[in-house]
């Protein structure tokens, strides 16, 4: 077996390990949006949201054990794109003075 | 002992054949990504502006369906990451039932869809529908979102089983195999990502209080 395939490989028990947690955060999910969060309730769901992205990247995408550089790199460098396109989005939503 | 040396180089050869095709999935992945960021985008900017009229609408959709369905579409992304570890060990009808398992999930997933936009469609509310155009405009702007993407995204899962089929006759076909599955994780890459959007568009749609 090739060392790199070796490293790849994932155990059952991880990915159902992670599976679960995955699906405790989904209940999460839903009892936080039963719960009177106030303003919040957005930056709650997005969050466990991100986190179950996070483990669904790391431990069934693999991006955890890929080697190359440029697997790390490649999703932040996304994400920042994304974030100035909602930067630039709600700058002019928010300063866009009396036009609905 | 040159032959064993053209034998490593052939091998390493083709480990580096299955790093670019990985990269070049990824690639696409992200630009999936991108696609429904921008719709996302679109969504916050409206929900921004309409944060009452969304509260509303979003109250009209079946929470209990919409948390079933997310559980489907997570324990899918457990059975097709199991199928990749499967033939990884070598054990070939294991990595076909798991797989077999994802598409059912899959399609699973895409009658639930159905049944649940049948229900709005029923009640007149669908794009451009009589009874949607004389509600708030707020309303007007989740449901039309509402469809788009959960539409864009069912379209997703629908291709990802085809995709997943095809992957399916190469494994009964044994050209996928315990050191050659390329074409296996990197669609299980995709039906990672299908997955990925579903945990994003579950609170933002059914979960707004």
């Amino acid at each position: 077996m090739k060392p790199e395939e070796e490293i790849r490989k994932t155990r059952y028990k991880t990915y159902a390990l992670v599976w679960m947690i995955l699906i405790i955060l989904t209940g999460m999910t839903l009892s936080a949006a039963g719960m009177e969060l106030g303003r919040w309730t957005v930056p709650i769901a997005l969050a466990i949201a991100g986190a179950k992205s996070g483990l669904v990247l790391n431990y069934f995408m693999h991006l955890r054990s890929e080697r190359l550089l440029i697997f790390k790199v490649i999703i932040p460098l996304v994400l920042a794109v994304f974030l100035i396109f909602i930067l630039l989005t709600f700058a002019d939503i928010a300063f866009r003075g009396g036009v609905k | 002992m040159i032959r064993m040396d053209e034998k490593t180089a052939f091998a390493l050869e083709g480990q580096k054949d299955a790093t670019s095709a990985r990269l070049g999935m990824w690639l696409f992945v992200l630009s999936e990504i991108l696609l429904f960021g921008g719709l996302f985008i679109l969504y916050s900017a409206y929900r921004y502006k309409n944060p009452v009229d969304f509260h509303h609408a979003s109250r009209e959709l079946d929470v209990l369906l919409g948390t079933l369905n997310t559980i489907i579409l997570l324990t899918s992304s457990l059975s097709m990451a199991a199928s990749l570890a499967a033939i990884q060990r070598g054990q070939h009808k294991l990595s076909m039932a798991l797989l077999m398992a994802t598409m059912a999930l899959g399609l699973f997933f895409l009658v639930n869809k159905g049944f649940e936009w049948g229900a709005k469609i029923e009640l007149g509310v669908y794009p451009n529908s009589p009874t949607l155009l004389a509600r708030a405009k707020g309303e007007i702007l989740f449901f039309g979102l509402y469809y788009v993407m959960t539409g864009l995204h069912g379209l997703h899962v629908l291709v990802g089983v085809c995709v997943l089929f095809v992957v399916l006759i190469l494994l009964s076909k044994k050209k996928i195999h315990s050191t050659h599955f390329t074409s296996l994780e990197n669609s299980g890459l995709y039906w990672h990502l299908v997955d990925m959007i579903w945990i994003f568009l579950y609170p933002l749609f059914y979960l707004i209080t």
